[in-house]
C-alpha cells in the first residue's frame, strides 16, 4: 500500500487531490471488503499451488501462494532496511487473474473436477450460480470490461434461482445464493438459496432438479453426504436438515442451532462432515455443535462466545473460525486443541489443502495461509477489481 | 687703351697701324739681323721706326686726351642720374608704404562677425525709427551696418538693464529660498511626526502603502527561500487577487549584519570599513521598525549563532494571513495567520503560527499533503547536518513542513551563499540566474502557490467546521446538517448520544520525541530490534507468529517498545508451539510470556485474571487495532473521541454502542474513522458492527457531494444513528421469528406477512435506500 499511497496525490509540486482522494476511498473499500471463500484449486502438485478467493465486491481471484510467499518475505527484508514500518502491514498480493464473477458478493465457490475437465462454480447474492472453466480462469489475465460491470470471460453455466410470483404477479428479489455444494458422481450442484430452499441442478443439462424446501428461514450452508444421496442444509431458522436428494423430502431436521443454556435459537452458518460421512459439525451463531449422523445425537456443544462462520474437518479434528480472529481446532469429543492467531478479525472461510495447508479468508479482505504445523506462510490483502479500472 | 681703341677708332686704327708698320719693321730687322746682311738697310729701318715711335707717341697723347674728355663728361652726367636715383627710390618706398597700408587695411578684421547681430529682416521689422531713418555714412552698406549696429547695441543696453533687474529679483527670490530652506529643514521632523501618527489611519483604512515600501526594501534582505515565498505570494497577490497579506517582520540591520557575515565567511575578509558603511547605509526609519516591534537588542543575531546554532533563525520572518477567498461581507474574514521562518544552517523553511492563541490547534498544518507531518526535517542534508539532536516537537510552534520547502522552490533552489548573486561573482550569480529563473519556471506551471493557499482555506475551513460539529457533538447535541438531502437527515433520532469525551491525541508511533536521553534508549532500542529481526526472517518459515502480520493484540501503542517486544514474543511463541497441541492457551496468554526486559509493559495488558475477560478485552483491543493498520504519519496529530450512542429497550436494557472515531488532520479529504463496538462481550454483533463502519467509513462518503464534504462528520454521526436505530431496533427481539420469502405474502409460514431482515453468509441487514441512490447492500 504503501507504494500506491506515494504515488497517489502527490506533494505540493504536483497535487491532485482527486486522486489523492481516490486513493484513500480505495484504500478504505479494502479494508472493508470481506473474503467470503477461498479454495485451493486442485492441482496434481502435492504442495498448494494456486488459490481461489471469492470476495465481497463480487470478483473472483486466483493468486500464487509461491509467489505471494516470496513476496512475503521481500517485502520483510525491505521493512527491515528501510525501517519505516513500524506497524506491520500485510502486502496486497496481484492476483494471477481476477474476473468479475457476480454482481454483489460472491459467496462460495466449488472446483468440479470430471475427467480432464475442470469446472469453478460460484455463486452470490445476485442469486446466479455459475460455473467456468478453471483453465479460461486462469488464463484469463486481468479482464475487466468496467463500463458493462461484466467481464470478457462468459461463465460455461449460468444458473438463477427462480423469483416468487405473488399476488398480482408481483416478482420477488432474486434471493441470493449463500452456499454450493457440488456432488461429481450424479453430476449434480446443490444451491443453498436465500428463499429457504435449497436446489439441485443438473450440471450437463443446466436444468432445476429438485427443490427442498421446509426450512422456515434462509439457508446459510449446504454440503452433501454422497454415500447416501442426502444433502446437509444450515439455516437462519436455527435448524439443520437433512434432505433425500432422490425424493426431495426432508428426513431429518436436527435443533443444532438452539442452546442449551438459554434455549434460544440461533441461526446455523455452517455444516461439514467428516471424511467417513459419519460425523456432522453444525456451526451455529452461538457455538458448535457435532452430532452423530448414525444415531442423530448431539456428541458435544460447545457455547462459544464468537459466533462460528465456517468449519471443516481434518481428519478427527474440526477446524473452525468465526467472528474472532481465532483459528480452533476441536478434537471429535469437544475438547479444544489448539487456538491460533489469524489475520482476518472475523473469518468467513477456512479452506484445508491435503498437504495439510490451511487458508482463512475474511474481513478486510484479508487471506492467511497457514502451513501444517500452524505456522503462518503469508498474509495477504486482495486487491479489488476496483484497482484495474 | 682698348677703350680708346673703341672710342677712338680712328686713333685707335692709327695705333694699330702704328704697331702693324713697328712689327713689320721689327721683323724686318730681326730678318736682316739674321741675315746678317747690309746693315745699311737698318738704318733706314731705325729711321723709319723712329717715326713709328713719333706717330705712336703722338697717337697716344690723343688717345689720353681723348680720355680725359669722356671722363669729364661722365663726370657731368652723374649728378642728374643720382638724383633721378633718390627720387626713384623715395617713390619705390611710398609705394611700398601704401601698398603696406592697403594691406593692413584689408587684413583689418573688424569685430562685427563676433557680434551676433539681429537679422536684417528683423532689424527692419523691430528697429526703433530713429535709429533707422538717421543716415550714417554715405555707403548703403556701411550705413546700414552701422544702424544695425547701433542698433544692436541699443538692444543690448535694454538688455542689460533688464539683467540688472532680474539680478535684483534673483536676489530677492534667493533671500525667499533660504527661508524657506529653513522652514524645510525642520519639515522631515514634522512629517516623521505626522506620518507616525497616521499609521492608526492608515491600518484602519486598510492603505498600507508605506508599509508596503518598507516590506519591499526589507524582502531584499530576505534570505533566497524567504524571498520566493515572499515574491511568488505577492505575485499571486496582484495577479489573481489573492485574498492573502504579506508582513516582514524582523529588524533590518540585523538581516544587513547578518548578510555582511556571509560574505565575511565566503570572501574570508572584508574590511571594516564598509563594515562600517552598510550599517551605516541602514535606512533610518529602521530605528521605528525596531521600536515598534520591540526586538532585543542589535547583537541578538551574534548570540543566537554562538548559542542556537543549527537552529540559528534568519533575523527576518514572513507573516502571512490568509483571508476567506469567499466573498461574504464588505472585509474578508481572517482566517489564518502564518509565519516562515528560515533556519539558516539547515536551509529548511518552517511555518508556524504567527499569533499564540491559535496555539491550541498548532498542527492544523499537519499532513497538508500526504505524509507531510512536519515532525521531521525535509532533506536528507539537513537530517545529516543536525544528526537527532533536533526534535521540533517542543521548539513552540513552526515546524520543516515539505509543502514549505516547496513554497520556498527549495527542491531547485542551488546551495549559493545570497550575497554572491549580486556580489562579485558575477559569472556565477548569471549562471545560477538562469538556473533560478528555469526553476521558476517549473514552480510556476505547477501553480505551488495557489495549490498550497487552497489546501491551507480548505484545511482551516473544514477545521473551524469540525470544531463546530465537536462543538455541538461535545454538548451531546446532534450536529445540523445543512445538506439534507440524505435519508438520515430527514430520520429523527431515536437513540441518544450519551457520552462524549475526547480519547486525546494518538500518540505518534512514527516519530520518536527524541530528547537528548530518550534518544539514546531509542537507539539501544533499534539495535536491539535489528539483531532479532534479522533472526526473525532466517526462522520466519518454522516459527508459527504471523510474520508482519497484524497488529499483536498485546501490542502497546508506544511504537518503539512494541517493535523490541514482538520479536522476542516470537521466541516465545516457538517454544510454546509444542505445548499448543495438548493445552488449550489463549491467544493472549502465548503472546504474553516475553522477556524480562519488556514484562513491565507487557503486564499492563495481561494482568487479567479471567480467561474470558482476557478473551474479551484481546478482541476489544483487536477490533480497535483492525482499523489502525495504515501509514503511521497518517495518525500524525489525528484526533480520537469516544461517545456512546445508547437507547432503552423496553423498561431497563440499554444498549449502548460504544464508538471511536478517528478524525484525521486531512479531514475532510481523509475522512474520520469510526470503529464501533458494544458493551456486551459477544461477538455476534462483529459483522453487523463492520457493516455499519463500511457504511459510515466508506459509502456515505460517495453519497455526499462534494461541497458539503466540511459536514462530513455531521453526516457520520447522524447516519450512525440512523444505522443504530435501525439495527438495534425495539423489535429486535422478534427478529428471530420474522422472515422467511422475500415476497411478504409468499407462502408464509409462520402465518404472519413479515418481511426478511438479514441476508447472506454474513447476516447483514438489508437496507434499502430509496429515491437518493441505492447504496448496495454490501461492499461491493
Amino acid at each position: 500500500m504503501a507504494t500506491e499511497q506515494e504515488a497517489a496525490g502527490g506533494d505540493a509540486r504536483s497535487w491532485d487531490e482527486e486522486r489523492y482522494r481516490k486513493s484513500i476511498l480505495q484504500e478504505r473499500e479494502l479494508r472493508c471488503r470481506t473474503v467470503f471463500r477461498t479454495a485451493f484449486a486442485p492441482s496434481q502438485n502435492p504442495n498448494p499451488d494456486i488459490l481461489v478467493v471469492a470476495s465481497s465486491d463480487g470478483s473472483l481471484s486466483c493468486y500464487s501462494l509461491a509467489s505471494c510467499i516470496a513476496s512475503m518475505s521481500q517485502y520483510q527484508q525491505l521493512d527491515m532496511a528501510t525501517n519505516l514500518r513500524t506497524v506491520a502491514d500485510p502486502l496486497s498480493a496481484d492476483p494471477l487473474s481476477i474476473i468479475q464473477a457476480h454482481k454483489g458478493p460472491t459467496y462460495d465457490l466449488k472446483f468440479y473436477t470430471h475427467g480432464e475437465n475442470c469446472l469453478l462454480f460460484s455463486c452470490g447474492d445476485d442469486g446466479r450460480l455459475r460455473g467456468w472453466n478453471w483453465k479460461e480462469i486462469l488464463s484469463s489475465h486481468i479482464v475487466v470490461d468496467k463500463k458493462t460491470q461484466g467481464n470478457l470471460l462468459k461463465p460455461i453455466l449460468d444458473l438463477a434461482n427462480p423469483q416468487h410470483e405473488g399476488p398480482w404477479g408481483a416478482l420477488s428479489p432474486i434471493p441470493e445464493t449463500n452456499a454450493i455444494t457440488i456432488n461429481e458422481q450424479e453430476g449434480s450442484v446443490y444451491s443453498a438459496a436465500g428463499d429457504a430452499r435449497a436446489y439441485s441442478w443438473d450440471i450437463e443439462t443446466g436444468k432445476q432438479k429438485m427443490v427442498f424446501k421446509g426450512h422456515a428461514d434462509y439457508l446459510h450452508c449446504i454440503t452433501a453426504r454422497k454415500s447416501s444421496h442426502q444433502i446437509i442444509t444450515g439455516s437462519e431458522d436455527g435448524t439443520t436438515r437433512i434432505w433425500d436428494c432422490r425424493s426431495g423430502l426432508c428426513t431429518q431436521v436436527i435443533q443444532s442451532g438452539r442452546n442449551l443454556k438459554s434455549k434460544l435459537s440461533s441461526w446455523v452458518s455452517c455444516v461439514a462432515i467428516d471424511s467417513s460421512e459419519s460425523w456432522l459439525a453444525c456451526g451455529t451463531g452461538a457455538g458448535l455443535s457435532v452430532w452423530s449422523l448414525l444415531s442423530y445425537e448431539c456428541i458435544f456443544n460447545i457455547g462459544h462466545y464468537a459466533p462460528v462462520q465456517d468449519l471443516l474437518f481434518d481428519d478427527n479434528q474440526i477446524v473452525a473460525v468465526g467472528s474472532e480472529p481465532v483459528l480452533t481446532r476441536f478434537s471429535i469429543n469437544g475438547a479444544t486443541l489448539s487456538q491460533l492467531k489469524c489475520a482476518p478479525q472475523s473469518a468467513f472461510s477456512v479452506s484445508l489443502h491435503p498437504s495439510g495447508v490451511i487458508a482463512v479468508g475474511g474481513y478486510g479482505a484479508l487471506v492467511d495461509v497457514l502451513s501444517q504445523f500452524g505456522s503462518h506462510l503469508c498474509t495477504f490483502y486482495c486487491r479489488g477489481l476496483d484497482n484495474y479500472s | 687703351m682698348e677703350a680708346i681703341e673703341v672710342a677712338r677708332p680712328t686713333a685707335h686704327q692709327l695705333l694699330e697701324d702704328t704697331r702693324m708698320e713697328m712689327e713689320a719693321v721689327a721683323s724686318k730687322m730681326l730678318f736682316i739681323k739674321e741675315e746678317g746682311s747690309s746693315k745699311s738697310e737698318l738704318r733706314e729701318l731705325i729711321t723709319q721706326m723712329s717715326l713709328h715711335f713719333i706717330t705712336l707717341r703722338k697717337v697716344n697723347r690723343s688717345i689720353l686726351v681723348e680720355e680725359d674728355c669722356i671722363k669729364a663728361e661722365t663726370e657731368a652726367a652723374k649728378g642728374p642720374v643720382d638724383t633721378t636715383t633718390l627720387q626713384l627710390h623715395n617713390l619705390l618706398y611710398e609705394k611700398n608704404h601704401y601698398l603696406k597700408a592697403i594691406k593692413a587695411c584689408k587684413d583689418f578684421r573688424s569685430k562685427y562677425p563676433d557680434i551676433e547681430l539681429v537679422p536684417e529682416e528683423e532689424f527692419f521689422s523691430s528697429a526703433p525709427e530713429e535709429i533707422k531713418g538717421k543716415a550714417m555714412a554715405d555707403d548703403v552698406a556701411h550705413d546700414l551696418m552701422l544702424k544695425r549696429l547701433n542698433f544692436e547695441l541699443f538692444q543690448r543696453k535694454e538688455l542689460c538693464k533688464l539683467h540688472e533687474k532680474l539680478e535684483q529679483h534673483k536676489a530677492s527670490l534667493l533671500d525667499a529660498i533660504s527661508g524657506r530652506k529653513k522652514f524645510l529643514s525642520s519639515l522631515p521632523s514634522h512629517l516623521k511626526s505626522l506620518k507616525k501618527a497616521s499609521l492608526p489611519v492608515q491600518q484602519h483604512l486598510g492603505i498600507s502603502h508605506t508599509k508596503k515600501l518598507k516590506q519591499l526594501h526589507a524582502a531584499e534582505f530576505l534570505p533566497p527561500p524567504l524571498y520566493i515565498v515572499y515574491s511568488q505570494l505577492l505575485a499571486q497577490k496582484e495577479a489573481f487577487g489573492e485574498k492573502i497579506e504579506m508582513d516582514i517582520l524582523g529588524s533590518v540591520k540585523d538581516a544587513q549584519t547578518f548578510a555582511l557575515q556571509q560574505v565575511n565567511k565566503e570572501n574570508g575578509s572584508l574590511s571594516n570599513l564598509d563594515n562600517a558603511k552598510l550599517e551605516d547605509d541602514a535606512p533610518d526609519d529602521d530605528e521605528d521598525v525596531q521600536r515598534r516591534r520591540k526586538r532585543p537588542k542589535k547583537n541578538v543575531v551574534k548570540d543566537s549563532v554562538e548559542q542556537a546554532g543549527i537552529c540559528q533563525l534568519h533575523p527576518l520572518k514572513i507573516v502571512l494571513h490568509v483571508y476567506d477567498d469567499e466573498y461574504t461581507g464588505a472585509k474578508p474574514s481572517r482566517l489564518i495567520t502564518l509565519k516562515f521562518e528560515y533556519l539558516v544552517k539547515l536551509n529548511v523553511v518552517c511555518v508556524g503560527f504567527e499569533d499564540t492563541d491559535e496555539k491550541s490547534d498548532s498542527n492544523i498544518l499537519c499532513n497538508l499533503f500526504p505524509d507531510d507531518t512536519g515532525l521531521d526535517l525535509p532533506h536528507q542534508m539537513s537530517k545529516l547536518y543536525s544528526g537527532d539532536s533536533l526534535a521540533f516537537g517542543e521548539k513552540g510552534t513552526s515546524y520543516p513542513y515539505k509543502w514549505a520547502q516547496h513554497l520556498a522552490g527549495i527542491d531547485f533552489l542551488p546551495e549559493v551563499p545570497p550575497i554572491n548573486v549580486n556580489g562579485d561573482h558575477l559569472n556565477a550569480g548569471l549562471i545560477n540566474v538562469s538556473d533560478f529563473s528555469s526553476g521558476l519556471a517549473l514552480y510556476r506551471r505547477q501553480n505551488r502557490v495557489q495549490t498550497i493557499l487552497q489546501r491551507i482555506r480548505s484545511r482551516k475551513k473544514a477545521q473551524m467546521a469540525l470544531v463546530e460539529q465537536l462543538n455541538s457533538l461535545a454538548k451531546l447535541k446532534w450536529p445540523l446538517l445543512i445538506y439534507d438531502n440524505v435519508p438520515w437527515a430527514s430520520h429523527t433520532p431515536v437513540c441518544t448520544l450519551q457520552k462524549w469525551s475526547p480519547a486525546g491525541l494518538i500518540p505518534d508511533s512514527s516519530f520518536s520525541t527524541s530528547i537528548a536521553g530518550q534518544a539514546t534508549n531509542n537507539v539501544d532500542l533499534d539495535m536491539d530490534r535489528r539483531s532479532v529481526m534479522s533472526w526473525e526472517v532466517e526462522n520466519a518459515r518454522e516459527d508459527g507468529e504471523l510474520p508482519t502480520a497484524l497488529p499483536v493484540a498485546t501490542m502497546p501503542v508506544d511504537a518503539p517498545v512494541s517493535l523490541s517486544s514482538e520479536p522476542l514474543q516470537l521466541v516465545d511463541r516457538s517454544r510454546s508451539l509444542a505445548l499448543m497441541s495438548k493445552n488449550v492457551t489463549p491467544v493472549s496468554m502465548i503472546k504474553t510470556r516475553s522477556f524480562s526486559k519488556y514484562e513491565d509493559e507487557l503486564e499492563l495488558v495481561l494482568d487479567s485474571d479471567s480467561e474470558a475477560e482476557e478473551q474479551a478485552y484481546s478482541n476489544h483491543v483487536n477490533e480497535n487495532a483492525s482499523s489502525v493498520v495504515s501509514n503511521p504519519w497518517e495518525d500524525s496529530a489525528a484526533k480520537e473521541f469516544d461517545f456512546i450512542l445508547g437507547r432503552n429497550h423496553g423498561k431497563d436494557s440499554v444498549v449502548k454502542l460504544n464508538t471511536k472515531v478517528k478524525i484525521s488532520i486531512e479531514y475532510p479529504l481523509r475522512p474520520p474513522i469510526f470503529s464501533l463496538s458494544i458493551d456486551s462481550g459477544r461477538s455476534e454483533w462483529y459483522n453487523v458492527l463492520r457493516a455499519m463502519e463500511a457504511e459510515l467509513n466508506l459509502h456515505i462518503l460517495r453519497v455526499l457531494p462534494l461541497n458539503n464534504e466540511n459536514f462530513i462528520l455531521a453526516h457520520q454521526i447522524r447516519c450512525l444513528a440512523m444505522l443504530f436505530d435501525f439495527h438495534f431496533d425495539k423489535h429486535d427481539a422478534k427478529r428471530k421469528s420474522t422472515s422467511v420469502m422475500d415476497v411478504g405474502l409468499c407462502t408464509p409460514i409462520s402465518g404472519m406477512i413479515l418481511t426478511r431482515s438479514v441476508r447472506g453468509r454474513d447476516r447483514r441487514k438489508m437496507i434499502s435506500w430509496n429515491s437518493i441512490g441505492c447504496i448496495p447492500g454490501y461492499p461491493s
